[in-house]
């Protein structure tokens, strides 16, 4: 992987001590992010679409009824969707998708992203997918990896490493160990 | 009278006689026992404790790491496995069924099967299990990271290749923007 360095927001001030380099994430590690997210919302809607299917099967509604609650389900996966991705990116920034990737959205000078900021990136990811996906091939061509979304939002995508999930597993079966047994926490290595 | 009358009425007039002289004997007898049975007591202990220095002293210790050690014994055990006859006996072990009849008697065991469902239920079993899968999916996981970062590089030099463009240029370093 080619680890680009820190992006600046300005100049970087004369004097200060390097950053650590700050490795930008391309186009194809943010498809599969985008992927694996994409799947769960997916699967999440399709349970509820086919319990909400079945409780209407049993009850006598009228056609244009129905034709009603269709479109509130349309809209209520929009704005699910949107919430999915808007507040994973103004609280963690990592959706579980970009938690599998280890990748992060943060702003520019690398803050959290705030909410409203988030929202917009969500709209931003619509309009960069409607001229046939153009607006991410500015992911290709960006010095900092950043994409039509990206530019909208001030935003860009890094590399997270973190621990894996048999890590996390393993340290609180760990924990729960300790506890159990009234020892003192290990000290981390 | 009969003769079994007759036998009765004379051991009859002898059993006075004959108890005061097993009281006797016993009376005579019993300093003559009591000694023994004290002299075999002491023995006893003095045997047990005999081999409880033995068991608990460094001597029996280096005794048997030294027999262990030793070239000839190694040398005699070697010999003895390489031998015919212990090719044999093991060979007669497996053809005379015994081993097959264990299994088979083993594997019909309930209690067999009973603690390996024991073993399988157990915290530490299906926690290694789910740690085995959870270090599969991390590989998983890693390999997919490698490679769609090599896809991102690969992606970025095709499509600048494309326009004609040179590979990124390297931008200064910015302190803030460091992940948390």
């Amino acid at each position: 992987m080619t680890s680009l360095p820190v992006a600046a927001v300005g100049d970087a001030a004369v004097g200060t001590p390097p950053a650590p380099a700050v490795g930008y994430v391309g186009l194809a590690t943010r498809i599969v992010s985008f992927t694996i997210d994409a799947a769960l919302i997916t699967f999440v809607d399709i349970i509820i679409g086919v319990g909400a299917a079945l409780i209407l099967s049993l009850l006598h509604i009228p056609h244009d009824l129905r034709v009603v609650l269709a479109a509130i389900g349309a809209a209520a996966y929009i704005v699910g969707s949107i919430a999915y991705f808007a507040i994973f990116w103004a609280t963690t920034g990592q959706t579980p998708g970009a938690r599998v990737m280890q990748i992060r959205v943060l702003t520019s000078d690398g803050a959290r992203v705030k909410p409203r900021w988030a929202i917009l990136r969500c709209i931003g990811v619509v309009l960069a997918a409607l001229p046939l996906f153009a607006g991410f091939a500015l992911i290709l061509f960006d010095s900092r990896r950043r994409g039509f979304q990206d530019v909208l939002a001030r935003t860009v995508v890094v590399d997270a490493p973190g621990p894996s999930i048999a890590d996390v597993s393993r340290a609180k079966k760990r924990a729960i160990y300790e506890a159990s047994r009234g020892l003192p926490p290990a000290s981390p290595e | 009278m009969t003769d079994d009358e007759r036998a009765r009425s004379r051991s009859g007039v002898l059993s006075p006689v004959i108890g005061l002289g097993t009281r006797a004997a016993t009376a005579t007898l019993r300093p003559v026992v009591g000694v023994v049975e004290s002299a075999a007591g002491a023995g006893l202990r003095l045997q047990r404790r005999a081999v409880d220095r033995v068991l608990e002293s460094d001597e029996l210790e280096r005794v048997v790491i030294v027999a262990v050690n030793s070239v000839h014994i190694q040398d005699a055990f070697r010999l003895a496995l390489e031998s015919d006859g212990a090719a044999k006996l093991v060979d007669n072990l497996f053809d005379s069924g015994l081993i097959d009849r264990l299994f088979e008697r083993l594997l019909e065991s309930e209690a067999l099967w009973h603690l390996i469902d024991e073993i399988a239920a157990s915290p530490a079993v299906t926690a290694a299990i789910s740690q085995q899968g959870l270090g599969f999916a991390d590989q998983v996981g890693d390999d997919v990271r490698a490679r769609s970062r090599k896809a991102d590089d690969w992606m970025e030099r095709a499509a600048r290749r494309l326009i004609g463009r040179g590979p990124t240029k390297a931008i200064p370093a910015e302190p803030d923007a460091s992940t948390p």
